[in-house]
């Protein structure tokens, strides 16, 4: 008898500390990159922000989630993602079908197109291109097969077109507006043409772990909520100097 | 040909088991309906409402995103124009190609016409402008403006028609609501009033009948009702009322034939002496006169003898009846033994027994029995009197039969009064 309660007891304690650990806010792994501007980036105080980066922390607090970040570079993203190396990517990853069967990805939470900046009288194709590795452009690039000036991240392509060393860059359009932006770039005399190929605009979502449905779905209801109270455009004004839509 | 009539008194019945489960169930299918009815509205509010948060609300936002970069587009543009530096109108025209070039612009055909012709004209200006060109930019400028203003209201109309649509719905859903409480309400009203019409009050009925059930009183009535359980009841009343009223007739009988001689319907001796006993105590109790009396027929055999006990037997009922005409109500008689009667007179002395005698000796001389075959008899008797009062009941009937033995003796036809033997 004495035996039958204490068994009652371990499995009703058991089921309370399963209970409680359940009900204790979820510890979220976020692949995050650096040195992406707007979009990602250490600002001048060390910290680490951008749109994607606030977008991210709105979003976890909705999800009443401690987010822990996982800095990835662009061409780890998506592996990391779909090995659940990270929960989801606060990365703006253009839909592809390539993408999307390998993740999930969320609902569109804006749309992209990319932008080709290079020196005066260079033309796609005649001169190496500077993209991110892992890239949509890098990809595009390789496709139409252009020599290509691979980098880890925006800002080291914004140093190689300042420095002389590249001709010529491949950028998604919310990149493309800080390099152009950026004060080094003013005596470049960089001229900037937007792309109009379907291969390089399109819905832009974040990659979730491909074995957590439920979080795909919160992350989804998330979106929705920051976008209708308004916490999204609060964060698009901070960072972007129009609607991304 | 005629169908054969009914009787009158046949009634269908319902089981109430039967009839509460009916109107139970009409009820159910009818609620059943009615919220099916109302749920389809309630779903389509969901739908609408649902859809405002999907779709419309999302909708309004993104237009309202589209006439912000519709002002964007237009700030930008004024930047191209005035830009004092090369480098400033540079980075003002990248923007302005970017915007024109944004997805969300070439969604609405309005605005993306608007934003290519406005990235054509900023494009093809040479700095600085000429006032030809800013007046051209300002008329842009004003369309941008409007533009914007048309898309920041559309969300609003938008959400206004939709919010406009479900408060239709819903006010439809009230008036279901309100029609379906109705419903039921009618629907309780009328199974109560089934239930008080056809149960309650035949039960009151049934229950105020058996409080005054009396098997002398009228069988008792019910208006035919539908409930068989209630018809059955009512049934078995009336039975159990016919079932009293023959167990009291039963009872009178027995109780007549305990009491009364079978021939003269007189009371018997058994049931004299206990009534004379109550009327003797009686009149001891308030110190009131009272006489007992035994009187006999005379020659009764002969007539037995002569005539046969047929008419003894019908001489004897004549005199009871006599008897029973004669006498005050509160007199009591009866048949003593074969053609003797004994009488207790209550108030009454032996001298108005005495005359009370004479009065039914005159009257037995006029109205003589008269046999079937039309004989008439002479009958008469002799009448033995006692003053009974402070004596007892047997002593008193003693002295009376003494004074019988002595109207005997002296020639019948005649009443003697025996006197107590202390001379009262």
């Amino acid at each position: 008898m004495a035996k039958t309660i204490f068994r009652c007891w371990s499995v009703f304690l058991l089921l309370a500390v399963v209970g409680l650990a359940h009900g204790a806010e979820r510890v979220l792994k976020v692949g995050v990159i650096h040195h992406s501007p707007p979009m990602s980036y250490v600002d001048a105080s060390g910290g680490l922000t951008g749109f994607n980066v606030e977008v991210m922390r709105e979003l976890c607090k909705e999800l009443a989630a401690r987010c822990e970040t996982v800095v990835l570079t662009l061409d780890r993203v998506v592996d990391a993602v779909a090995a659940g190396e990270v929960d989801f990517a606060a990365v703006s990853l253009l839909v592809t079908p390539e993408r999307r069967a390998r993740l999930l990805l969320t609902k569109p939470y804006y749309r992209s197109i990319s932008v080709w900046f290079a020196r005066p009288g260079v033309k796609p194709g005649e001169a190496r291109v500077a993209v991110v590795k892992g890239g949509i452009q890098a990809r595009y690039a390789q496709a139409r097969g252009w020599a290509q000036l691979p980098f880890d991240n925006h800002e080291a392509i914004f140093g190689a077109l300042a420095t002389g060393q590249a001709q010529a860059t491949l950028l998604p359009m919310a990149n493309a507006v800080a390099l152009q932006q950026d004060p080094r770039m003013s005596a470049q005399g960089l001229a900037s043409t937007v792309v109009q190929d379907p291969e390089l605009a399109g819905d832009a979502a974040l990659g979730v772990n491909p074995r957590d449905r439920a979080l795909l779905d919160k992350l989804n209801d998330a979106i929705d909520e920051i976008k209708r109270d308004g916490r999204f455009d609060r964060i698009n004004t901070r960072f972007i100097p129009f609607r991304l839509q | 040909m005629t169908t054969p009539a009914k009787p009158a008194d046949v009634h269908r019945t319902w089981r109430a088991g039967r009839v509460l489960l009916a109107l139970t169930s009409v009820f159910a299918a009818i609620a059943v309906c009615g919220v099916v009815w109302l749920a389809v509205d309630l779903y389509a509010v969901g739908v609408a409402a649902g859809r405002l948060q999907g779709e419309t609300v999302p909708w309004t936002i993104e237009r309202q995103r589209l006439g912000r970069n519709l002002e964007q587009l237009r700030l930008e543009g004024q930047r191209v124009l005035t830009a004092s530096s090369p480098a400033g109108r540079q980075d003002a025209l990248f923007l302005v190609h970017v915007l024109s070039a944004q997805p969300g612009m070439a969604d609405d055909p309005r605005t993306a016409s608007l934003a290519a012709e406005v990235e054509r004209f900023l494009q093809q200006v040479e700095a600085p402008a000429t006032p030809a060109d800013m007046q051209v930019w300002e008329a842009l400028s004003s369309r941008l403006r409007l533009m914007a203003d048309d898309l920041s209201v559309e969300g609003g109309k938008r959400m206004g028609r939709e919010l406009g649509r479900m408060s239709g719905e819903m006010a439809q859903a009230s008036y279901k609501l309100l029609f379906n409480l109705a419903l039921m309400a009618g629907f309780m009203a009328a199974f109560l009033l089934v239930v008080r019409r056809y149960l309650i009050r035949p039960l009151q009925r049934i229950r105020r009948v058996l409080s005054a059930l009396d098997p002398r009183g009228p069988v008792p009535a019910f208006p035919p009702g539908p409930m068989a359980e209630i018809r059955a009841v009512e049934d078995a009343i009336v039975r159990f009322h016919a079932t009293l009223l023959e167990n009291d007739e039963v009872r009178l009988r027995l109780e007549r034939l305990a009491t009364t001689d079978g021939l003269t319907g007189l009371f018997n001796r058994h049931h004299f002496m206990a009534l004379a006993a109550d009327e003797m105590a009686r009149a001891a109790r308030y110190g009131r006169p009272i006489t007992v009396g035994i009187a006999d027929l005379d020659h009764f055999k002969q007539v037995n003898d002569t005539l046969g006990h047929a008419a003894g037997d019908h001489v004897l009922k004549t005199f009871a009846m006599l008897l029973g005409d004669t006498l005050r109500q509160t007199d009591r008689v009866c048949r003593y033994g074969g053609e003797e009667f004994a009488f207790v007179l209550p108030e009454t002395t032996p001298e108005e027994a005495q005359l009370l005698g004479e009065r039914l000796r005159t009257r037995l001389l006029e109205s003589p029995p008269v046999l079937p075959d039309g004989r008439h008899l002479s009958v008469t008797f002799s009448l033995g009197l006692a003053d009974a009062s402070g004596c007892g009941l047997e002593e008193s009937l003693a002295r009376a039969d003494l004074g019988l033995y002595e109207a005997k003796r002296a020639g019948r036809n005649r009443t003697v009064v025996t006197r107590r033997p202390d001379g009262l």
